[in-house]
């Protein structure tokens, strides 16, 4: 009799051992992929845009800071891209659309960000945001020429972009919402429009009262 | 005259090595299908060192087979998560934990529990892992989102085809085990 308990003890153990690792390998169950994990990782760092300068659809450069005390809803792209990063464009004009007109411009900023700076000249941004109805410049495309700051936002940020054997790159998609000090405070999913469009004008709309 | 430990020692070592992880690693299926099952191979051939070394502990702890094979299980799950598939190549200490936690966690008590088990465990946990692997396929094959964030997509489908098969595999052997006395062959 004893002898059966002694396994019932071990399986039990062994059984204790499985929650508590499985507990801390997805953050108490929160997040069982690594996008999960990463998305609810940044949402509790709030990490500041690094000050990096960008060129956009018109070929003016300026560094980050030029959006100073707007919110910026950013996406990350590349024009070559034949599958997500279209859906994500529709998806952000719209959301662009949804936000009420007041705030565009003032309070907001729309900014989609290339990750392939060496295609993606201004002239081939200007192309690509007319195909989505983007003004170039309530909402504007841009390149960070610079790789290292490049690379630097996008680690911060948590993009991962991973080229394949045919030029082009798989990468995660999200929309990104920076606050007017520069800190990222929201990252949405860029499938659910009416969600995140309610977010950033509920967002938006606080920020106003305060 | 006690090789095979010195073998799955030997197996290990060789996976360790960098550029046969990388290489393993680089592709999602043989990430999943060949590194860790060899993994867990190694441990299965090191298991009769510990088994030597402490009897005692085996036969008091794992009399019936059991907990070893609910171990075996949790570290089987536990790897087949998506994230920590991923993790393993970003964070060091989940790599490391992989070539530790499969070889002895999963491997060794395999070995010691699989022969003391009754039948109806070892059905049970194919049984298991059938479902398990039919249900990942699936996950893989039709989920609409990127589930890794360091694998195409492509891969992705094709380690769910990866899983689908196994468990295809894993049919036939319990249709076989039913239709055939294996005792008769023992």
């Amino acid at each position: 009799m004893f002898q059966k308990n002694r396994t019932a003890l071990s399986s039990l153990l062994v059984l204790m051992f499985g929650i508590i690792l499985f507990y801390n390998g997805t953050d108490g169950f929160q997040a069982f992929t690594a996008e999960t994990a990463r998305v609810n990782q940044l949402m509790a760092e709030k990490p500041q845009f690094p000050d990096i300068t960008l060129e956009d659809n018109s070929g003016r450069t300026y560094s980050f800071s030029e959006f100073d005390g707007k919110y910026v809803f950013i996406t990350f792209l590349y024009t070559s891209c034949g599958t997500v990063c279209p859906e994500l464009e529709v998806n952000m004009s719209e959301v662009y659309k949804r936000i009420p007109k007041e705030y565009i411009g003032h309070d907001i900023q729309f900014l989609s960000i290339s990750f392939d700076p060496e295609r993606d000249d201004p002239q081939t941004l200007d192309t690509y945001r007319k195909a989505f109805g983007s003004d170039g410049e309530t909402w504007r495309m841009a390149r960070i020429p610079e790789q290292q700051e490049l690379d630097s936002l996008l680690e911060r940020f948590g993009v991962i972009v991973i080229p394949d054997e045919y030029g082009n790159f798989a990468h995660n998609s999200a929309f990104y919402l920076v606050n007017p000090k520069g800190q990222l405070i929201e990252v949405m999913d860029y499938t659910l429009i009416e969600k995140a469009a309610d977010r950033v004008t509920e967002i938006l709309h606080s920020g106003r009262e305060e | 005259m006690m090789k095979s430990p010195v073998y799955g020692l030997l197996l290990l070592f060789a996976l360790m090595l960098p550029p046969v992880a990388n290489l393993l690693e680089s592709i999602m299926i043989t990430h999943m299908h060949m590194q860790m099952p060899l993994l867990i191979i190694s441990g299965l051939f090191m298991a009769k060192f510990f088994q030597h070394r402490f009897p005692e502990f085996f036969s008091k702890w794992n009399e019936n087979g059991v907990p070893g094979l609910l171990l075996f299980s949790i570290i089987m799950v536990y790897w087949s998560l998506p994230r920590t598939m991923d993790e393993a190549l970003t964070l060091t200490s989940v790599e490391i934990f992989k070539f530790i936690s499969l070889p002895f966690l999963a491997g060794v008590p395999l070995r010691d529990s699989w022969p003391k088990l009754s039948s109806f465990w070892k059905h049970a946990l194919i049984i298991f892992f059938t479902i398990l692997f039919l249900a990942l396929g699936w996950l893989y094959i039709w989920s609409p989102v990127q589930l890794c964030n360091n694998y195409l997509i492509i891969e992705q489908i094709t380690l769910g085809w990866g899983f689908i098969s196994t468990a295809f595999a894993m049919v036939v052997y319990l249709i076989y085990s039913y239709f055939v006395d294996l005792s008769k062959y023992e």
